[in-house]
């Protein structure tokens, strides 16, 4: 297989995609989308949270929010599998799972006020279906950060030139919202402004590495999601995710451009490994007996893998969480919320499995590519002590690849001699693009664990004006500063301490924080399914077309979570027992409930 | 609000903040990288790590207490789209 070869199917694809099935199907005959309707964020306004954006600010901020380590730390860590597995499951979830949840999550928020998926299924499933959600929801949040904290932390310290581009990063998104919104500088220029300075910054931090410990790394992006979930989106959010969707373009369009240079260079890597890979790929603890039993079967297990590339449930949460809150037209959700989901695709399939299953045997790529061992040794590749790409853990599997692979492409262009430099600042780059979409959704997912938590107080919400604090404890509950800083100290004490015998914390924590993100896109495509039938009152082939695709994921997610409750979780850490094992327990335990409550919702909606 | 009237307690921390976290930046990142070939030691937690990453904290904050109230322009999209006063 060329790589050239690949991207084509996969844009055609895409493509198909977008408009009979998004444009057409969805947003035409189910959404029925109008673009004279008053959106949320023009009806609610309040300067925080509800404030209207233009399209692509959007588009940058829900991809920015929705794109974090999944659509990367997955799909590379899946390619035990080999490379065709991963990427049939990418692109199939993406057009058939993904898109599609994200978009009606997006559009059913919208026409409820920009509520949460939570409460909307308090229409549809009844008012314990919402509290189940509730909780669910903040769980899998939780999860989310202690697995974000511990890839971001692992990667600043294993690129550190990377670590010193995200705090440079920081203060030239601020100054863009402030020259944007308060200098009345136009967006064009702004931006025009703004990517000169960041590309100054990316190639000054080359030479500039920040040595912080992991731990101290933990610490510090803790404290980030405290700070960042508090302040108004017009202020971070919006800018910083306006820009990042350049970083995000330009990330993807030298995927896209690197098989163009190197169109007779084919696949080094096996298409396919085996349907079943050893415990160790779900977290076993090596030394450990799953860790070396081929337990990690493909079907079911895939969704512990691969969480975000191919679907997401956290999506949804984004998508009725921040996203609805700023969408000023029904017409810009279908690019954000579709269009944003097939982008995320695009990442895993052509930046993440693409580059690897090219790269994957070192020393026969650099015979093709014409490059010496010593050429390769200078890049700091050892083809000795490391022949192939799965000597690599998952997230430097990914910056080594993709920077392997856009430094051949160049040097093509500019001589062999130029591969070590290009390599260490590709390297760089796509280190800094994963910690930046990491940081985003650390933010984004802290915030709306905000909004869960004080939506599941509501109940204590004292009833008269003019007691507006109560001495019900709910002012102190939904405080801000309260409400951000438990699913953060969870989270931070989870992805802390360094582990013998696995390493970073995230190789335990990925699978249950992937599990659970799948499974709450399965029930959250379950409630939009049943929001379609009951409310909008769509029946037949189009509801047909959500509910197959969302059950098949809702049974392929729930047997993988109790292969992995009862094959590797009794052989974890204590503290990963109590805190993984515990809230993904609990996670299948709700999920049963809400199924219950789903069936009786479609039982009362076929009567009605 | 730049700096064309007085300021409050809140805005001139805020100010103070920016000021001195810009300076950390600016420091850390040019005279210190380009005086000993990076910031910090590999394997500890060195003072230079530690504010410079401090500042990547306190960037947030500062313009946030001296500029962060809704700007004028979105109120005014706001007003116009709703009829309504804004926030």
């Amino acid at each position: 297989m060329y790589p050239i070869l690949l991207l084509v199917i996969v844009l055609v694809l895409y493509g198909l995609a977008y408009v009979f099935y998004g444009k057409k199907l969805l947003e035409q005959r189910v959404a029925k989308a109008d673009p004279t309707r008053l959106t949320p964020a023009y009806a609610k306004f309040d300067g925080v949270d509800y404030v209207p954006a233009n399209k692509y600010v959007l588009y940058g901020h829900h991809f920015a929010s929705i794109a974090g380590a999944g659509p990367i730390v997955g799909p590379a860590t899946a390619l035990a599998w080999g490379w065709l597995l991963p990427l049939v499951w990418v692109l199939f979830g993406n057009i058939f799972i993904g898109a599609v949840h994200d978009y009606m999550a997006i559009m059913a928020s919208t026409r409820h006020g920009g509520v949460s998926i939570m409460t909307i299924s308090e229409s549809v499933m009844g008012r314990k279906a919402r509290y189940i959600f509730l909780i669910y929801v903040w769980f899998a949040l939780i999860l989310v950060l202690a697995a974000f904290f511990s890839v971001a932390a692992a990667t600043y310290e294993a690129v550190p030139t990377a670590a010193t581009m995200a705090i440079l990063y920081m203060p030239l998104a601020l100054l863009f919202g402030l020259l944007v919104y308060r200098a009345g500088l136009k967006v064009k220029s702004a931006t025009v402004l703004l990517l000169i300075l960041v590309f100054l910054m990316l190639m000054y931090s080359f030479y500039a590495p920040t040595y912080l410990t992991y731990e101290g790394w933990v610490i510090v992006l803790a404290l980030y999601s405290i700070i960042a979930a508090a302040l108004p989106v017009w202020y971070l959010l919006q800018p910083r995710d306006y820009l990042n969707a350049y970083l995000l373009w330009f990330f993807v369009a030298l995927a896209v451009v690197a098989p163009l240079l190197v169109p007779v260079i084919g696949f080094t890597g096996p298409a396919v490994i085996g349907f079943a890979a050893t415990g160790a790929l779900l977290g076993a603890p090596a030394g450990t007996f799953p860790a070396g039993q081929y337990i990690a079967w493909f079907w079911p297990t895939v969704p512990l893998v691969i969480a975000c590339g191919a679907l997401s449930g956290f999506h949804s949460v984004v998508g009725s969480g921040t996203t609805s809150k700023q969408l000023a037209n029904e017409l810009d959700a279908l690019l954000v919320g579709y269009g944003g989901m097939l982008t995320e695709g695009a990442v895993s399939s052509l930046a993440v499995i693409l580059p690897a299953a090219l790269v994957w045997d070192f020393a026969s790529i650099a015979k093709s590519a014409g490059i010496s061992l010593d050429l390769l040794l200078k890049a700091g590749i050892d083809v000795a002590k490391t022949p192939n790409i799965l000597g690599f853990p998952g997230a430097p599997r990914f910056y080594t690849a993709y920077g392997f692979t856009q430094a051949i492409a160049w040097s093509r262009v500019f001589g062999v001699e130029v591969f070590p430099a290009f390599f260490t600042g590709f390297k760089t780059f796509a280190a800094w693009a994963l910690t930046a979409f990491i940081l985003t959704t650390l933010d984004t997912c802290n915030r709306l664990a905000r909004f869960a938590w004080v939506e599941m107080f509501e109940w204590l919400k004292p009833k008269t004006l003019s007691n507006p604090k109560g001495l019900s404890g709910y002012g102190v509950l939904t405080n801000r500063w309260v409400a951000s800083l438990i699913p953060v100290l969870v989270g931070g004490i989870l992805a802390y301490p360094t582990i013998p015998g696995v390493g970073k914390p995230y190789i335990i924590l990925w699978p249950a924080f992937s599990g659970t993100n799948q499974l709450l896109a399965a029930l959250a495509l379950l409630t939009s399914t049943l929001w379609v039938y009951a409310i909008l009152k769509v029946r037949g082939g189009p509801s047909a077309l959500m509910l197959i695709p969302a059950l098949f994921l809702w049974i392929t997610v729930t047997a993988a979570l109790l292969v992995w409750l009862v094959l590797i979780v009794p052989y974890l850490p204590p503290l990963y027992i109590a805190g993984a094992g515990t809230i993904t327990a609990v996670s299948v335990a709700l999920d049963l409930l809400l199924l219950a409550l789903f069936i009786r919702g479609i039982l009362l909606a076929r009567r009605a | 609000m730049f700096f064309g009237e007085a300021l409050k307690p809140k805005e001139l921390l805020g100010l103070v903040i920016t000021v001195v976290t810009v300076i950390i930046l600016l420091y850390e990142a040019f005279y210190v990288n380009l005086t000993t070939g990076g910031i910090g030691t590999k394997g500890v937690v060195s003072t230079h790590a530690a504010l410079f990453s401090a500042s990547f904290l306190l960037i947030l904050i500062g313009p946030w207490l001296w500029l962060g109230e809704v700007p004028l322009a979105v109120k005014k999209i706001i007003e116009a789209k709703t009829g309504t006063k804004a926030k």
